[in-house]
C-alpha cells in the first residue's frame, strides 16, 4: 500500500461483506418462500423479504465500488486521498442510512413507511430496486457526491490515468443517473420510461466502466504488463459499453406504452450487448497470459479471471438469451430474467468487489502482498463453491422459466401462473440448496480471511 | 524493475492465429457459414505452410469449428427429432444444451484467442488436434 489514505477502503469492505452476507440469508429466505408458501409470514412476507434483498444487493455493491476507489485512486493519482475524515463520515452516514432503511422494512408496513417518510410530499418509493423512502435516496445522493467530490479532487490534483479516468466516469454517471430516481410522474408509462435511466444506466453502462478500471486496475497489478496496453483494452471496453449500452436501453421498452420502434432499436443494440463482455473476456486472459502468475495473490489473479468469464455467461449470454423483442415477447418478467440478473449480477459487480477486496485487504490489514498459503486455498475453494452454484441457480432458473414459458404463455390453453408455480417446485428446492451451497462458500470466504499463516510478500509484479 | 516489454507480433504466424480464432468465433456468432468457408479456403491454402503458431491455431480452430456444427445442429436436430416441438422438456432440454455447449464453444473460442494475442498456441480439450 503506497498511502496512507487508502486505509480507508477497509471499513468499506468490511460492511460490504457483512451486508452481502445479510442479502445472501434474506435470498435463502425468499427461496424457501416459493416452496413453503406461508414460511416466517405473516412476520417477514416475501414481498419485504425480496425488497430486503435486492436493497442489499445494490447498497453493499455500493460500498464495494466505494471502498475499491478509494483504495484505488490515491495510487493511481499518486497522492494522498483529497480528504481521508471526509470518507469516513460519508461511510458512518451511509451505512446509518443502509440500517435505518433496513428497519424500516422489516419493523413497519410499506405503507406506513411511506407515510412516517412523507413520501406524499414527494413520491418516489413503490419502484423495483427503487423502493428506498424518498429520504434515504436523498442520503445516498447526498453520499454519492460527496464521494465523487473527494475522488475528483483527488485526480484532478494528481496524476490522471485512464484506469482513474474511466472510474471517474462511471462514479459520475452512477451519481448524475441517479436523479432519475427522484422523478416519479403520475403517467405510468413515463415513470417506467425514465426509472430505467436510473436502473438500466447503471447497471448496463456507468457501473460497467467502474467494473472495467477495477479489473484493469487488479489485472496490471497481478500481472505486471505495461499500463500502455492496458489503457488501449480500457479505451475499447469503455467504447463498446457506451456504445451499446445507452441504446441498449431499448430492451426495457417493448411492452411498457412506448412507440413500437424501440422493439427493433432495443432488439439491434441488445444484440451487441455482449460484445463488452466479450472483450473484457479477452483482455483478463490475454494479460494474464503475457505475464502470468508472478505476483503471491493467487486467489485475486482467480477472482479476476473469474469475474470476466462469468460476467460473459451471466451479464452477455443469459442477457442475450432474452434480449431480442419477439423472444422477450414471451419471456418477459419469467424466471429467465431472474436467471440472468442472479448470474450477471454475481459476475459482473459481486465478483469484480471481491477481486478488489481479495487483492487490497492484506496489504489493508498490514500484509505485504498476499495472503497466507492457507488462506488463498480456502479463498479459492470460496471462489468455486460460490461461482459453480451460483452457475447452478442460474441454470435451475432458467429451466424452471422455459417451462413457465411454455405452460403459461406459449400452449393454446395456457395455464394460470400459481398452476405452472406448482409444477416448477423441484426447480425451486434445488435452486434452494444451490443457495446453501452459496452461502457456505460465503462463509468460507469470510473464514479465509482470520486464517493465519506466514503471508505472502511483493514480487517484480505490479510496478505500474 | 526493468519494465518487459511484450512483443508477442513480432512472433511469426500471430496474424494468421488471431485470424483463424476470429473466424471460429464469428462463425458461432455472427456470420456461421461464411466464416467457415474463410477458415476452409485458409486451412488449405496455410496449414502446411505457414510458420508454427499459425498452423497451429488454424487446425485449431478448423477441428474446433466443425465439431461446432456437429454438436450444436446434429444433436439439436435429433433432440427435436425425438421430442418433438410440442413437448415441454424437449425444449427445455434444447434450449438449456444448446445454451451450455455454445457457450462452452465461444468461451473456447475467447481463450483460444486471448493466447493467440499473446503469441501462445492453444489446444481446443477434447475437439481440437495435437498442434
Amino acid at each position: 500500500m503506497l498511502y496512507s489514505s487508502q486505509a480507508v477502503a477497509k471499513p468499506y469492505f468490511i460492511a460490504a461483506i457483512a451486508l452481502f452476507v445479510g442479502q445472501i440469508l434474506f435470498g435463502l429466505i425468499i427461496g424457501l418462500q416459493y416452496v413453503v408458501g406461508d414460511f416466517l409470514f405473516p412476520i417477514l412476507p416475501f414481498n419485504v423479504a425480496r425488497m430486503v434483498h435486492t436493497h442489499l444487493l445494490i447498497v453493499w455493491l455500493l460500498l464495494g465500488f466505494m471502498g475499491a476507489a478509494y483504495f484505488i485512486v490515491p495510487e493511481e493519482a499518486d497522492k494522498e486521498l483529497h480528504s481521508p475524515k471526509l470518507a469516513i463520515l460519508l461511510f458512518w452516514v451511509f451505512l446509518i442510512m443502509v440500517v435505518l432503511t433496513l428497519l424500516g422494512y422489516l419493523l413497519v408496513s410499506y405503507a406506513t413507511l411511506a407515510n412516517l417518510t412523507g413520501n406524499r410530499f414527494w413520491p418516489t418509493m413503490g419502484r423495483e430496486y427503487l423502493e428506498q423512502p424518498t429520504i434515504s435516496k436523498l442520503v445516498l445522493l447526498i453520499v454519492a457526491i460527496g464521494f465523487v467530490y473527494n475522488i475528483g479532487m483527488t485526480i484532478f490534483q494528481g496524476r490522471k490515468t485512464v484506469i482513474n479516468l474511466v472510474l471517474l466516469t462511471g462514479l459520475i454517471g452512477l451519481a448524475v443517473l441517479f436523479l432519475f430516481a427522484f422523478y416519479n410522474p403520475d403517467n405510468v408509462v413515463l415513470g417506467k420510461y425514465y426509472r430505467w435511466w436510473t436502473i438500466h444506466l447503471w447497471f448496463e453502462c456507468v457501473w460497467l466502466l467502474i467494473m472495467a478500471a477495477l479489473l484493469a486496475f487488479v489485472l496490471m497489478k497481478i500481472t505486471g504488463v505495461a499500463r500502455e496496453l492496458i489503457d488501449k483494452w480500457l479505451y475499447v471496453i469503455t467504447a463498446a459499453v457506451l456504445m451499446t449500452g445507452i441504446l441498449g436501453t431499448g430492451h426495457h421498452y417493448y411492452w411498457i406504452g412506448t412507440p413500437e420502434y424501440w422493439q427493433w432499436w432495443g432488439s439491434i443494440f441488445s444484440a451487441i450487448e455482449p460484445i463488452p463482455f466479450f472483450v473484457l473476456t479477452v483482455f483478463a486472459f490475454t494479460m494474464v497470459n503475457i505475464r502470468c502468475c508472478e505476483h503471491p495473490n493467487k486467489a485475486a489473479t482467480l477472482w479476476a479471471l473469474g469475474t470476466a468469464v462469468v460476467a460473459f455467461l451471466g451479464a452477455g449470454v443469459l442477457g442475450f438469451l432474452q434480449a431480442l423483442a419477439p423472444i422477450n415477447y414471451y419471456t418477459h418478467g419469467t424466471q429467465i430474467t431472474s436467471a440472468h440478473a442472479h448470474l450477471a449480477f454475481f459476475g459482473a459487480y459481486a465478483m469484480v468487489v471481491l477481486t478488489m477486496i481479495s487483492y487490497a485487504m492484506p496489504m489493508l490489514r498490514g500484509r505485504a502482498a498476499a495472503n497466507s498459503h492457507r488462506s488463498q486455498v480456502l479463498e479459492k475453494w470460496s471462489f468455486w463453491l460460490m461461482t459453480v452454484s451460483m452457475t447452478f441457480i442460474a441454470l435451475l432458473i432458467t429451466t424452471a422459466g422455459t417451462l413457465q414459458v411454455y405452460w403459461q404463455r406459449f400452449v393454446a390453453e395456457p395455464l394460470p401462473f400459481m398452476a405452472v408455480q406448482e409444477k416448477l417446485v423441484v426447480f425451486y428446492w434445488m435452486r434452494e440448496v444451490a443457495g446453501l451451497i452459496f452461502l457456505i462458500g460465503l462463509v468460507v470466504y469470510v473464514i479465509s480471511f482470520f486464517v493465519g499463516g506466514e503471508d505472502k510478500g511483493e514480487t517484480s509484479a505490479g510496478v505500474n | 524493475m526493468d519494465q518487459v516489454v511484450q512483443k508477442p507480433a513480432e512472433i511469426p504466424g500471430y496474424t494468421l492465429a488471431i485470424t483463424a480464432e476470429s473466424l471460429y468465433l464469428l462463425n458461432l456468432l455472427a456470420i456461421p457459414g461464411l466464416a467457415f468457408l474463410i477458415l476452409l479456403w485458409l486451412f488449405f491454402k496455410y496449414e502446411n505452410s505457414s510458420p508454427l503458431l499459425g498452423a497451429c491455431h488454424l487446425r485449431q480452430t478448423f477441428s474446433a469449428s466443425i465439431w461446432a456444427g456437429v454438436l450444436l445442429l446434429l444433436v439439436n436436430g435429433v433432440i427435436f427429432a425425438v421430442g418433438g416441438y410440442q413437448t415441454p422438456y424437449t425444449w427445455v432440454i434444447a434450449v438449456l444444451y444448446f445454451t451450455i455447449c455454445h457457450t462452452t464453444l465461444v468461451l473456447l473460442g475467447l481463450l483460444g484467442l486471448a493466447k493467440a494475442i499473446a503469441g501462445q498456441s492453444f489446444h481446443y480439450p477434447l475437439i481440437g488436434p495435437t498442434c
